[in-house]
C-alpha cells in the first residue's frame, strides 16, 4: 500500500509494523510527529503498546532499557538535546546489550537553538555500542526502521535509524506501506537470550571487576563486527521480500569513476543529481552513500572506493579541533587500502543550511582543481 | 513441631529468606536488612530496580547476586523510568502479578533521580518505589545529600560548617502527588514494614515507602546500635513511622511509648551529632516537635473519603 | 539461576564462560563474610534472678515459660525435678525469687509463688504423679532421719537416682514442722497429698522412731549412709520468772496442737511474743480461736522476720502487735497466767545479726493482763542423739558444701545443720545432701557451691552471672502490673480455718507467666533471626538449640547481642576462638 507520508511518519509505520511493545518518548521539535502518530496509534487500537509519556528522554531511554530488559520490544525517538540528554543511557541499553531501535532525527545542538538538520547529535554518540544507520528517503526510513529491529535482536545492540530534520522528518514522499502479515513473516517477535525472569532469577548490570570488564568491552564489538554480516543479510532478506534493498553502502555510478564523493542522509539525494550532470560534462565522477555508519563497513568502503583517484567527503557535521567525522572514519578505512587516493573533506550545511547542487558542484570543482588536499579539511559557504 | 511464639514480639514474618548471606554490606547496615524483610513481605514474584547506591555494591559483583529474585541495576537517576518500562513489559507480556520494586538510596531519590521518580509516580505507575534513606551518600564516603538532617556531619559538611539545611520533606512531595500510597518504614519495626510492604503491594499504583536506614559507618554508630537507632528515630519522633493514603489520609502507625523519648538519645549515639551544642540539640528538639505535632494535627485532620 | 544452597566460586578462564552481559551466574554465598569478623555471638543462657535466689534451686524461669505456652504439666514436672513440694512452698515460701525479680522495675515483681502454687493446684486437679527417671535401681540402701522437708526432698532425690531409702519419723506422721503451719495458709490435703506422691516413689517411711531414743546413730550403721535431718523441735525459752505457769504454751506446742484438731483453752486474752512466721501463726490461729490478741515484739517492723504479708494480714485479722515491748515476767495467779510485765525497749548498736541490738528503757515496766501467752522465739534442735564424733557448733551440725558431717557417711542438712528456717531451705539442703550422697556412694568428685547457695539436680546449661535489670533490652518489655490473687476477706478469715489466699486461676497465672522477662533465658522471641542483616542467624535442629550462628556469613555486628530481650547471647572476642 502506497502512502504519502512525511519522514517522521514513516518512522511512525515502521515502529507499528515492528510491533513495538513498549514506547516511551518525549517530545522534541522535530521529533513530534513521529510519537504523535505512535501515541494515536496506540490510542487507536492499531498498535498493541504501551506508550510511556515520560518526563524527559533520559527517561524514555531508561524505561525502553527497562521495558527491553523485561522481554518487551521497546522502542523511542528522539532528536538533537534530547539525544545528548539521553548520552548516559545510551551507552547504558548497549552495554546491557539491548536491542533498543531508536528514530532519531538529526538536529543542530544549541546553543543558540536550532532546530535544523546537521549530524553532530547522533555522531557524538558514535562511540556508545549503537548501530547507526543514515537514510536518504522516506521509504529507507521505513524500511530501515524495520531492518533495524531484525539486525538489533539478532546481535543483541541498539541501533538508531537517523533521518534528517525537516528535508526529511517534514518532507512527504510516497511510500510504500508493507502488509503486516508480510512483515510478520519477515520479522519474528523479540526472543531474548537473557532477560529478567523470575524462572531465572539473576541480577543484570552489577559491578564488574577489571578482571572481568575487558571481555564485557570485547563481546560488544564482537556482536557490532557481526552485525556487518546480518545487516548485509537481513537487508538481502528483506530485497527478496519487498524487492527493495539498500546496501550498507551504496556505489552510485563508481565503475570508471576518477573522483569520489562520499555522502550520507539527504545529501546523498542532491548529490546524485549533480554526478549525473557532470557524467554528462564527461567528468568521471560518482559517488558512495555510507548507509550503515556503526558498525563502520570499512572492507565495503575500501572496495567501493578501490581504484579511484581523489575522495571527496561530505560532511554535516565537525568534530571540532579535527574535521568532519565521515571523512575520519573514511580515512581511516583507506589507510588499509593498497593504493590510498588523497580524501578531500568538506564541511558544510551545519544548522540546516541548504546543501543545494550548486554547493556540491563546488566542492567538485575545488576537488578537480587540487591534487591534494591543502588543508584538513575545507568549509563550504561560510561567509567569510 | 515449634514451640509458640509467646513472648515480647509475635512477628507475623514469613519464614523463606529471598536474600542471600555473603553480601558485602558493612556490618550492622540498616539497608541489608530493610531488603530482607521488603522481599519476606513481597514474596518471589518481585523484580528489583537498583540505581547506584550502596545496594549497587550490597547485591553483589558480577557474576553473583545477593537476591533470589531478579535484580536490574541501573544509572543513578533512572529507577523511577527504568522501572515504569520494566512494568509496561511485564503488563503487555501479560505478567501483571509480579511486583516492580525500585529500590533506592537517598542520593537516588531526594536528588539525582528525583525527576525520574516524581514523574513516575505522576503517571502512576504500578510499582512500589523505595527509598531506603542513610541520609548521605554513603556509598561513596558519606556526602552531603538533601536528606542530611540539619547540622549533620558529612565529608562535604565538615565539622566547621555542618549542614545549613534541614532535610528535604521528600513524604510531602510525594504525598503531593495523591499517590495512592506513601508511607514511612524502619528497620526496628518490621512487623510495621512488612505490612506496609504488603498494603502497598496491594494497591495498585504508585506507591512510596520511605525507610529509615542506620549507617554505621556514615552515622559514626556502633554496628550493634542500629535496631537501636531506628527504634530511637521513631521514639523520639525524628522520624514518625506514618502513612499517607491518597495523599491526604494520615494515619500514625506507631506512637511513641510514653510520650517519646528526648532526641538528645537518638543524636548521642551519633558520631556525626557529636560536635552539637545544647542549644542545638534544643533546636532540634524544638523542630522535631513543631513535625510531630503538624503529623498529628494532618492524622486528625484527615477528611479523605473514599471515591466510589 | 536457581534458588542457591551452597558456596560457589567462579572464575573465568576464556570469554567464551561469560554471559554478553554482567549476568549472575551464582549467589553471594562465595563470599564467607564471617572472615570479617572480629567479636562473636555465642547462644549462652545466663542465670535469672528468681533462679539465682530460689532456695530449693528451681528452675523457675523455665516453668514460667512452659506455663505462659499453657504447658502446664511439663511446667510442673520441671519444679518437682528440683523440688517435689511445690504445693507448700507456693503457699509458705518467703519467695526470696520474687525479691530479686527484674520485673520489679515494670510493674512489679512476678507473683511467683502464685504461679507455683498454680501448677501444683493444677497437678493436683490433674492427679500428676511424681514423674520417676527412668534409671537403672542402685543397692545402696539409706536411711534419712526426720521426715521433714529436709528428709523427704532427701528420700525423693535418692530415689530419683535409683536408690533405696527409709525414712524414720520421731512424730506419728510424715511432715515435721510443715505440719504445724496453720492451715488457713496451707490445708493439710496439699501437703498430704505431696509427702504422699513421695512415698509412692517408693521411700520406705517408719514414723514413731525417735533418734536417740528408738534408733542410735550405730544402729544406722549399716545403711551405706546416713541422712540427718531431725530439724529444730524445742522452743526457744522464754527466760523471764512465771515461765512454768499453765497459760503459757509454747507456739509450735500450740500450733501443734491445734493440728492435731485438739481443743485448746485460750482464755480471752492472748499475749504472743515474738516477731517470726510462728509468732504470727500463732497469733492468727489464737485470732480463729476467738482470742484477742496482741504480739509483743522486742525491735520494730523493719527488723520482724516474719514475712510482711503475713504480718498485715494478721493485722488485718485484727491482731496488734506492740513493738519496742520483752516480757520482763509472766504474770500468774494461783499458778495460772494473769498477765505479763513488760519493759519498754530501744535500738542500740547493730549485732551480729546485723539488726540494732534492742536495750530495756530504764524504769518503763508496766503490766498487761492476758490469760495465754504463747512464746514464739524460734525454735532450737535437740542435739541429744549425736555421739562425739558428729560435731556441732552453737546447737547446729556441722557440714560442708557436701552436707558431710565430721562423720562419714552421715550427713546432715535442713534446720539442725543450717538453721535457714524455711521449707524451701529444707528442701534445697535434702538435694543437696542426695546428689552428695550420690557421689560419696559412686567415688564421683563434684564441687558443691557454698550452702548459702543453691544446687540443682537438673540443671540447665547455663552461664553463672545473674541477669540483672540493666542487662535486658526493655523496649521490649512494657510497663504491666501483677495480677492481684485474691484473698478471703478478713473479717471472714477470723472465723474460719479455710485458706486465706485464693491464689490464681488460669487465666491470671497465664498472664502473669507472660509477664515474665525470662531473664537469660532463650525463648524463642526470635529477635536475633529477625533483625540479623546477614541472615546469619538460622533455625536450630531442635527446641533444645532454636537458633544457631551461621559464622561463615556472620559479621559480628552485634546486632542479634543488643536486640535479645533478655541477655541470651554473649558477644566474645574472637581471638578467643582462633585456636579452635
Amino acid at each position: 500500500m502506497k502512502k504519502v507520508v512525511t519522514g517522521n511518519y514513516a518512522v511512525s509505520w515502521g515502529a507499528r509494523l515492528a510491533r513495538a511493545q513498549v514506547i516511551a518518548a518525549y517530545p522534541i521539535t522535530p521529533q513530534t510527529s513521529i510519537i504523535e502518530k505512535l501515541a494515536t496509534f496506540c490510542a487507536d487500537g492499531e498498535m498493541e503498546a504501551r506508550f510511556i509519556k515520560v518526563e524527559s528522554e533520559h527517561s524514555a531511554m531508561a524505561a525502553c532499557i527497562g521495558a527491553s530488559a523485561a522481554g518487551a520490544r521497546a522502542f523511542t525517538a528522539t532528536s538533537g538535546q534530547g539525544l545528548l540528554l539521553m548520552h548516559e543511557v545510551v551507552h547504558w541499553a548497549a552495554g546491557a546489550r539491548l536491542p533498543i531501535v531508536m528514530g532519531v532525527v538529526n538536529r543542530a545542538i544549541g546553543p543558540g537553538w536550532n532546530i535544523w538538520t546537521d549530524q553532530n547529535d547522533t555522531l557524538s554518540q558514535r562511540d556508545t555500542g549503537w548501530l547507526q544507520f543514515y537514510c536518504e528517503t522516506n521509504q529507507e526510513v521505513l524500511d530501515t526502521t524495520i531492518q533495524a529491529v531484525k539486525i538489533a535482536e539478532t546481535v543483541f545492540l541498539p541501533a538508531m535509524v537517523v533521518l534528517d530534520a525537516f528535508l526529511l522528518s517534514h518532507t512527504s514522499e510516497p511510500v510504500d506501506i508493507p502488509d503486516q502479515a508480510e512483515v510478520d513473516a519477515f520479522l519474528p517477535p523479540y526472543r531474548p537470550e537473557l532477560k529478567l525472569d523470575l524462572d531465572d532469577p539473576r541480577a543484570f548490570g552489577a559491578l564488574v571487576l577489571p578482571s572481568d570488564y575487558m571481555e564485557m568491552r570485547y563481546k560488544i564489538q564482537k556482536a557490532m563486527e557481526r552485525a556487518v554480516g546480518v545487516a548485509e543479510a537481513v537487508d538481502h532478506e528483506w530485497g527478496e521480500r519487498f524487492g527493495r534493498s539498500w546496501g550498507l553502502v551504496e556505489r552510485y555510478r563508481l565503475d570508471d569513476a576518477e573522483i569520489a564523493l562520499v555522502t550520507s542522509g539527504t545529501v546523498t539525494g542532491t548529490s546524485r543529481v549533480v554526478v549525473d550532470e557532470l557524467r554528462d560534462k564527461g567528468l568521471k565522477i560518482g559517488l558512495l552513500k555510507v548507509r550503515m555508519f556503526r558498525p563502520f563497513p570499512h572492507e565495503k568502503v575500501r572496495q567501493a572506493l578501490a581504484g579511484i583517484e581523489k575522495v571527496a567527503v561530505i560532511d554535516r557535521n565537525i568534530s571540532f579541533g579535527d574535521s568532519g567525522v565521515f571523512a575520519q572514519e573514511v580515512r581511516a578505512a583507506l589507510y588499509r587500502a593498497d593504493k590510498r587516493p588523497p580524501v578531500f573533506d568538506f564541511v558544510t550545511g551545519l544548522g540546516g543550511r541548504d546543501i543545494v547542487p550548486a554547493t556540491i558542484r563546488e566542492i567538485v570543482d575545488y576537488t578537480v582543481a587540487h591534487d591534494a588536499p591543502v588543508e584538513e579539511f575545507t568549509w563550504i559557504g561560510v561567509k567569510k | 513441631m515449634r514451640k509458640p511464639k509467646t513472648y515480647a514480639r509475635n512477628y507475623e514474618i514469613p519464614e523463606e529468606e529471598l536474600t542471600y548471606s555473603g553480601s558485602v554490606s558493612c556490618p550492622g547496615c540498616g539497608a541489608t536488612l530493610a531488603m530482607r524483610y521488603a522481599l519476606k513481605a513481597l514474596g518471589p514474584k518481585t523484580m528489583v530496580v537498583i540505581p547506584a547506591c550502596c545496594w549497587s555494591i550490597i547485591a553483589g559483583p558480577f557474576p553473583y547476586s545477593s537476591l533470589t529474585v531478579p535484580i536490574f541495576h541501573t544509572a543513578f537517576e533512572t529507577a523511577g523510568a527504568v522501572s515504569s518500562g520494566i512494568r509496561a513489559a511485564l503488563d503487555i507480556l501479560g505478567k501483571e502479578d509480579i511486583t516492580v520494586m525500585a529500590w533506592a538510596g537517598d542520593g537516588g531519590t531526594f536528588d539525582i533521580g528525583i525527576q525520574a521518580l516524581s514523574a513516575a509516580v505522576e503517571r502512576n505507575e504500578d510499582f512500589i518505589y523505595v527509598c531506603y534513606d542513610n541520609e548521605a551518600y554513603m556509598n561513596t564516603g558519606i556526602q552531603r545529600s538533601s536528606a542530611t538532617p540539619w547540622m549533620a556531619w558529612t565529608t562535604t559538611t565538615p565539622v566547621k560548617h555542618p549542614k545549613d539545611e534541614p532535610k528535604k520533606d521528600i513524604m510531602a512531595i510525594m504525598a503531593a502527588h495523591y499517590i495512592p500510597y506513601t508511607a514511612t518504614a524502619t528497620i526496628a519495626y518490621p512487623d510495621d514494614m512488612i505490612a506496609k510492604f504488603r498494603k502497598a503491594k496491594s494497591i495498585h499504583g504508585a506507591k512510596f515507602i520511605h525507610v529509615l536506614s542506620p549507617c554505621p559507618p556514615g552515622w559514626k554508630s556502633e554496628a550493634s546500635d542500629s535496631i537501636k537507632l531506628s527504634r530511637l528515630a521513631v521514639q523520639s519522633k525524628v522520624f514518625p513511622l506514618y502513612e499517607i493514603e491518597h495523599g491526604e489520609k494520615v494515619t500514625i502507625n506507631v506512637w511513641p511509648k510514653d510520650g517519646g523519648v528526648p532526641v538528645s538519645e537518638y543524636l548521642r549515639l551519633q558520631g556525626r551529632f557529636r560536635h552539637l551544642s545544647d542549644e542545638n540539640i534544643a533546636a532540634i528538639q524544638a523542630e522535631v516537635d513543631r513535625n510531630w505535632e503538624r503529623l498529628v494535627a494532618k492524622a486528625k485532620g484527615s477528611v479523605y473519603t473514599e471515591l466510589v | 539461576m536457581k534458588k542457591q544452597t551452597e558456596a560457589r566460586v567462579i572464575t573465568f578462564t576464556s570469554e567464551a564462560e561469560m554471559p554478553m552481559m554482567p549476568a549472575s551466574m551464582a549467589s553471594t554465598l562465595y563470599n564467607k563474610t564471617g572472615s570479617w569478623r572480629y567479636m562473636r555471638p555465642l547462644y549462652v543462657n545466663k542465670t535469672p534472678p528468681c533462679n539465682a535466689a530460689c532456695p530449693a534451686g528451681e528452675d523457675i524461669v523455665m516453668y514460667l515459660q512452659l506455663t505462659a505456652q499453657g504447658r502446664y504439666a511439663e511446667a510442673w514436672e520441671t519444679i518437682v525435678r528440683e523440688n517435689p513440694f511445690p504445693g507448700v512452698c507456693g503457699r509458705v515460701c518467703p519467695h526470696p525469687c520474687e525479691s530479686e525479680c527484674n520485673r520489679e522495675h515494670l510493674g512489679g515483681a512476678i507473683a511467683i509463688h502464685c504461679q507455683e502454687r498454680f501448677l501444683a493446684d493444677y497437678a493436683a486437679a490433674h492427679d500428676l504423679g511424681l514423674p520417676m527417671p527412668d534409671v537403672p535401681q542402685r543397692g545402696e540402701h539409706v536411711a534419712v532421719v526426720g521426715a521433714g522437708p529436709a528428709g523427704l526432698s532427701c528420700a525423693y532425690h535418692l530415689r530419683r537416682m535409683g536408690y533405696q531409702v527409709t525414712v524414720f519419723d520421731a512424730g506419728d506422721k510424715p511432715g515435721g514442722m510443715m505440719r504445724l503451719i496453720p492451715e488457713y495458709r496451707l490445708p493439710k490435703e496439699v501437703l498430704e497429698r505431696e509427702i504422699a506422691a513421695i512415698v509412692a516413689t517408693g521411700v520406705e517411711v517408719k514414723t514413731g522412731v525417735r533418734l536417740g531414743v528408738d534408733v542410735s546413730l550405730d544402729d544406722l550403721k549399716d545403711y551405706a549412709a546416713v541422712f540427718l535431718a531431725v530439724g529444730q523441735s524445742r522452743s526457744r525459752r522464754l527466760g523471764v520468772p512465771g515461765e512454768e505457769a499453765t497459760g503459757v504454751l509454747p507456739g509450735i506446742d500450740f500450733l501443734a496442737r491445734v493440728a492435731r484438731g485438739q481443743r485448746v483453752g485460750l482464755g480471752e486474752k492472748v499475749a504472743v511474743i515474738g516477731g517470726g512466721n510462728t509468732a504470727m501463726d500463732a497469733a492468727r490461729t489464737a485470732r480463729r480461736l476467738g482470742a484477742d490478741v496482741t504480739i509483743f515484739y522486742r525491735r520494730s517492723r523493719a527488723e520482724m522476720p516474719a514475712i510482711d504479708e503475713e504480718v498485715n494480714e494478721a493485722l488485718d485479722e485484727g491482731v496488734r502487735i506492740e513493738f519496742l515491748r520483752a516480757p520482763v515476767a509472766v504474770l500468774t495467779e494461783n499458778g495460772h497466767v494473769r498477765g505479763l510485765r513488760l519493759t519498754e525497749m530501744e535500738l542500740g548498736a547493730p549485732d551480729e545479726s546485723g539488726r540494732r541490738r534492742p536495750l530495756p528503757v530504764a524504769g518503763s515496766e508496766y503490766e498487761v493482763a492476758c490469760d495465754t501467752v504463747i512464746p514464739a522465739l524460734g525454735q532450737v534442735a535437740d542435739l541429744s542423739f549425736l555421739d562425739a564424733e558428729v560435731k556441732s557448733e552453737r546447737g547446729r551440725i556441722i557440714t560442708d558444701e557436701k552436707a558431710a558431717t565430721t562423720r562419714p557417711p552421715i550427713f546432715a542438712g535442713g534446720d539442725v545443720a543450717t538453721g535457714f528456717g524455711t521449707v524451701t531451705a529444707a528442701v534445697g539442703s535434702g538435694k543437696r545432701a542426695a546428689l552428695a550422697i550420690d557421689c560419696f556412694l559412686r567415688g564421683v568428685e563434684r564441687t558443691f557451691p557454698d550452702l548459702a547457695q543453691n544446687v540443682q539436680a537438673a540443671p540447665r546449661p547455663h552461664d553463672a552471672a545473674v541477669v540483672r535489670f540493666e542487662d535486658l533490652n526493655t523496649a521490649y518489655f512494657e510497663e504491666e502490673p501483677r495480677p492481684r490473687q485474691e484473698q478471703r476477706p478478713a473479717a471472714e478469715r477470723v472465723t474460719t480455718f479455710e485458706e486465706v489466699n485464693l491464689g490464681y486461676g488460669e487465666d491470671a497465672a497465664l498472664a502473669e507467666a507472660q509477664r515474665c522477662f525470662s531473664c537469660g533465658t532463650c525463648n524463642e522471641c526470635d529477635n536475633c533471626l529477625i533483625f540479623c542483616p546477614d541472615v546469619a542467624v538460622l533455625r536450630g535442629p531442635s527446641d533444645d538449640e532454636p537458633f544457631v550462628f551461621n559464622y561463615d556469613y556472620c559479621k559480628g555486628c552485634g546486632i542479634c547481642v543488643s536486640e535479645c530481650p533478655r541477655h541470651a547471647i554473649s558477644f566474645e572476642e574472637e581471638v578467643k576462638f582462633a585456636e579452635t
